[in-house]
Parts: C-alpha cells; sequence; structure tokens
C-alpha cells in the first residue's frame, strides 16, 4: 500500500538531492537542473498532500509552480548563453571576474 | 461560497498591466530615435498608478479579493514606497547612458513587472500570491542584472544572482507545500488558525523555516547574502538601486505580514533565530565593507548591513518593532536612493567605480559631493538625519523586548559603519581631484537629489506625520 507518507519520503529525497547537486555540480546547465529537481520536489509534495486533503488547492499551485519553473529555466539558459559567448565557458569555477 | 468580485480593488495592480502592454506596444511601434522618449511613459505610468492608490486611499477602499489579495492601510503604505523607488530608478535610466540604447524599451518593461510584483507582495494574502509576486518580480531582476550582454561583469552577476535567487525559490515553495500540508490550504487566514489551534509539527516548523530562508534571500540576510557583493558590483547601476530598496522592502513587507499574522503562533521558533541572524548580518555586513574598494560592492555590504537592523526590528516580534522597520525603511529608502543616483550621474565623468574615483568630487560637482555626504550619514544614522531616527526606533524596541546585547551590538555597528561611510566622504572633500572639470548634472536630475535630500531631512526632523501614516498602517 503506498500512502501519502511514501511520496513525501519521496519528495523530500528529491529536494535532498537537488540541493547536493547544486552544491557539488560545476557546470552551470547541471546546476539549472537541480534546481528543477528542487521545484519539482515541491510539486510532488503538494500532490500527495492535495490527495490527503481531498481538496484541489495543492493541484493548482502545481500548475503555477510549473509554469514558473519554465520560465525560470528560460531565463537561465538565455543567461547561460550570454555567459558561454562572453567567458567560452559554463564552468561555475571560472566565472570569477566578480570575486566570488 | 464566491462573493462578487469587487475589482477597484486591484485597480493599480490592474493599471500597470495594462502600462506595461502599452509600453511593449509603444516598444514595438516607436522608431529609433523616437524611443528615447519611453523614459517618459515609464515616468508617466508611474504617475498613473499613483493618482489611482491615491484614489483608492480616499475612497477607503478596503477588502479581500477572493480572500487570495488583500488591500488595506499596511499594503498602500508599502506601495506609495515602491511607486517612489520606480519612479527614481527612471531618473537613473537616464543618467545611465549604457542603457539607452536601442533595447531600452526591453528595460522599461521589465522595469514595469517588476513594480507589479512589488505591488502584488505588498497586498499578499495567500502564500502562492506571494510565490508568484516574488517571482515575477525576481525574474525581472535576474534579466536587468545581465542586461549589458556584452559586459561579461553584468552578464556573470546575472548568472550567479539567477542561481542563487533560484535555489532560494526552491526553499521557499517546499516550504509551501509543508505549510499546505498542515492547514489544507494557502491561505493566510487557514493557516494562522491551524497553527494557533494545535501544536504544529516538526513539517510545520520546517515549512515555516523554508519560507524564512526563501525571503532571509530577497533581504540580503546572512547566511543567505553570497550574491549580493557580485550582483551589486556587477550589474547596472539602477539596477542595483531598484535591488537594494525595492527588493528589500518587498521581502520586508512579505515578512512583516507572514511574522505578525501567520506565524505569530510560532514566534517562540522565530524570535530568537531571527535575533542570532540579525546579529550575524549587522556584524558581517559591517566588518566585510571595512576593507572595500569599489562603492558599488561597499554600499552592497552596507546593504546586508542595514538587512541587519532590519531583522533585529523583525525578531522582537512587537507592533513597536514593526513601526520601527517601516519607518527605518523609508529613512533607508531615500539615503540609499540619494546615494545611488550620485553614483549613476557621476560614474561616467569620474572614469570608474573605484573608491578612489570619487577623490576631490566636491570640487568637480558641489551639489553631487553633497548630495551624497547627506545620503551616507543618513544611512550611517547621524542625527538629525532620516537613518538616525530609524536606527533609534529599532534599538529602542530592541531593548523594550529584552535583547539589551542586541541593541548594544546594534549601537556599537553604527559607530563601524560611520567609519566607512565618511572613508568616501574625506576621499570626496579632502582629496584632490585628478580632474578639474565640472560635472554636469541634467535639470531632471537635479530636481530628484533635491526631493530626496529634502525626504531625507524630513524623515529625520518632522518624525509627527510619517509616525503617525506608519501607526495607522500598522493598526489591524
Amino acid at each position: 500500500m503506498v500512502t501519502p507518507t511514501h511520496y513525501l519520503v519521496v519528495s523530500a529525497l528529491l529536494f535532498c538531492i537537488g540541493l547536493a547537486g547544486i552544491l557539488t555540480r560545476r557546470n552551470v546547465l547541471m546546476i539549472l537542473l537541480c534546481i528543477e529537481l528542487m521545484f519539482n520536489a515541491a510539486n510532488l509534495a503538494f500532490i500527495a498532500y492535495a490527495d490527503a486533503w481531498g481538496n484541489l488547492g495543492g493541484q493548482m499551485a502545481v500548475f503555477f509552480i510549473i509554469v514558473v519553473a519554465a520560465a525560470e529555466v528560460t531565463v537561465g539558459l538565455a543567461i547561460a548563453i550570454l555567459l558561454s559567448r562572453q567567458l567560452r565557458t559554463l564552468n561555475a569555477d571560472e566565472v570569477s571576474l566578480l570575486k566570488w | 461560497m464566491s462573493l462578487p468580485a469587487d475589482w477597484s480593488l486591484l485597480a493599480v495592480e490592474l493599471a500597470a498591466c495594462g502600462w506595461i502592454l502599452l509600453t511593449l506596444a509603444a516598444d514595438l511601434l516607436l522608431s529609433g530615435a523616437r524611443k528615447r522618449w519611453l523614459w517618459a511613459l515609464t515616468l508617466s505610468g508611474v504617475a498613473v498608478l499613483a493618482l489611482l492608490l491615491g484614489w483608492q486611499q480616499q475612497m477607503g477602499l478596503a477588502g479581500s479579493f477572493q480572500s487570495m489579495f488583500v488591500l488595506d492601510r499596511f499594503g498602500v503604505y508599502f506601495k506609495w514606497l515602491f511607486l517612489l523607488t520606480v519612479a527614481v530608478v527612471v531618473v537613473m535610466t537616464r543618467e545611465f547612458g549604457a542603457l539607452l540604447s536601442e533595447r531600452a524599451g526591453a528595460f522599461y518593461l521589465l522595469l514595469l513587472t517588476a513594480l507589479l510584483g512589488m505591488l502584488v507582495l505588498a497586498s499578499i494574502y495567500d502564500l502562492l500570491m506571494l510565490f508568484i509576486g516574488l517571482e515575477l518580480l525576481t525574474f525581472s531582476l535576474y534579466i536587468m542584472a545581465a542586461y549589458l550582454r556584452t559586459d561579461a561583469r553584468s552578464v556573470e552577476a546575472g548568472m550567479k544572482y539567477l542561481i542563487m535567487g533560484s535555489v532560494s525559490s526552491g526553499f521557499l515553495v517546499y516550504g509551501i507545500a509543508l505549510l499546505y500540508g498542515f492547514a489544507g490550504s494557502t491561505n493566510f487566514n487557514v493557516i494562522h488558525a491551524a497553527l494557533a489551534s494545535e501544536p504544529a509539527p516538526l513539517t510545520a516548523q520546517a515549512g515555516m523555516l523554508l519560507v524564512l530562508a526563501g525571503l532571509g534571500f530577497k533581504i540580503a540576510a546572512v547566511p543567505f547574502h553570497l550574491w549580493v557583493p557580485d550582483v551589486y558590483e556587477g550589474a547596472p547601476t539602477p539596477v542595483v538601486a531598484l535591488l537594494s530598496v525595492g527588493s528589500k522592502m518587498a521581502g520586508v513587507v512579505a515578512l512583516l505580514r507572514l511574522l505578525l499574522g501567520v506565524f505569530q503562533p510560532l514566534a517562540w521558533l522565530w524570535m530568537d533565530l531571527l535575533a542570532v541572524l540579525a546579529a550575524a548580518t549587522l556584524l558581517y555586513g559591517n566588518l566585510a565593507a571595512i576593507p572595500q574598494t569599489n562603492i558599488k560592492r561597499l554600499l552592497g555590504y552596507s546593504s546586508i548591513g542595514h538587512a541587519g537592523y532590519l531583522l533585529m526590528g523583525l525578531s522582537t516580534g512587537s507592533l513597536a518593532g514593526a513601526r520601527a522597520v517601516a519607518y527605518y525603511l523609508l529613512a533607508y529608502l531615500f539615503g540609499n536612493l540619494t546615494v545611488f543616483l550620485v553614483v549613476t550621474a557621476a560614474t561616467k565623468a569620474l572614469g570608474g567605480e573605484a573608491l578612489d574615483d570619487y577623490r576631490g568630487l566636491s570640487k568637480r560637482s558641489g551639489l553631487l559631493a553633497a548630495s551624497m555626504f547627506i545620503g551616507l550619514l543618513s544611512l550611517a544614522g547621524v542625527p538629525p538625519l532620516g537613518g538616525f531616527v530609524g536606527k533609534l526606533l529599532v534599538l529602542l524596541a530592541t531593548v523594550e523586548a529584552h535583547r539589551i546585547w542586541l541593541a548594544a551590538l546594534g549601537a556599537v555597528n553604527v559607530a563601524v559603519s560611520l567609519y566607512y561611510y565618511l572613508m568616501v566622504v574625506k576621499r570626496m572633500y579632502l582629496e584632490a581631484p585628478r580632474a578639474t572639470s565640472p560635472i554636469p548634472v541634467s535639470a531632471l536630475t537635479r530636481a530628484a537629489l533635491a526631493g530626496l535630500v529634502l525626504g531625507i531631512l524630513a524623515v529625520g526632523i518632522v518624525q509627527e506625520p510619517f509616525l503617525a501614516r506608519i501607526a495607522a498602517a500598522l493598526h489591524p
């Protein structure tokens, strides 16, 4: 039997994997992907809770979050292109004109 | 359950949406040289919004829209401040030549979407609205920070801001999910009732801390401050001004609404936490500002220091603390916008943003140097300027909350910040300039500087009307 708790554990794991990825990965694209993982962890939690509560609030929230996450990755990729044009790299460690 | 919706509550936000479309159309239709009038279109948009806000206030409109959005005196007070901030930023873009290329239209468009985000944030009554408003504001700022696309430093600033900002949004949205799971709704009322009626489980506590972390990023509090110095140094100056005043104010508005309302039952959890963070933020911001050699970086660290004072006021959890924070923001707005307007107007003639470029500024433009002097002293908290009253109120509220140690730390940090602000003043007034040609200042900038300096003096000397406004705004 799969209960809401199972989904929540998975979502917490996803969130932690995303956060760990952001801290360890050095490629800007990978960091953007890991940020998406964090957003989707929240989506999963929203769905699980919406199911447990039996109301639509959580499901509605997921749609908003998907749209916002899509906008976020669009802006992120656009800036990543500018970055690779200007600095010829997408490695976060080499992006250091400003003191980090 | 559905009451007839009163759309007049949304008048300002709807007009902002309309003006965004108008600016977009004007940018597409106007050709070449006429585009330089877009700044006037934007400024008149802000004026129209101000008229509508005044009308709402005059009519005494108040109430909630579908329990998602609420118009009250608290929100209206901050909406005035947001409109003022954006108006000054428009004046700055006139001085900032590089933005006035053929892509100026998109910049003003983003400025208006950021304004819309801030206006929405002043009226939130639902965690989902908090998320949407915050993202609307932050996305506009990401793009604006990276706006000088051939300047690698601007692009780098945009990238760093985007990554750190998105991570904090991730925290925020996961926190919202946890709170929704606890209360079954994202509405402030429902969550408050749920938190007040039963002891909050660990998930709800974690949810609240994650939401606070997400907002801590916006106001640049330690340990979410890492982006501040780099973004301040790399991004175009008008954007930095918007970041340091508008974005910080938006974060504080949301925090005030959450801490004094929704999260009040959990005060035992966040009060001490915020006090410790306030101490760390104060110390870090002010000490790290001392060795800086770039004016924008210095102002970045000083803005972290100011976040410390704001957190100090918030950590009291009292009405006196909230009043102090609202007053502090008012003084901070005038002081910081003055300083950034001077930086924007002077950078080209001075040839750079290093502190040493400011040597002898008083001999090249008395107006710019004097405005900067007054702005910096107000930020430091020297009487009789606005910043002094703001700091005094925050310290008094902290003492009232029996946190003598924190108030003492705040008082010591006034001296620290005075030191690095005066180092700038010393360069401006006592050292010899590199070039002697006077710096031309446009009439618009002169007027804006005069207004802002007058604001600093007014907030410092005639406190009564401002205090009365704030007391009315915070009265439930």
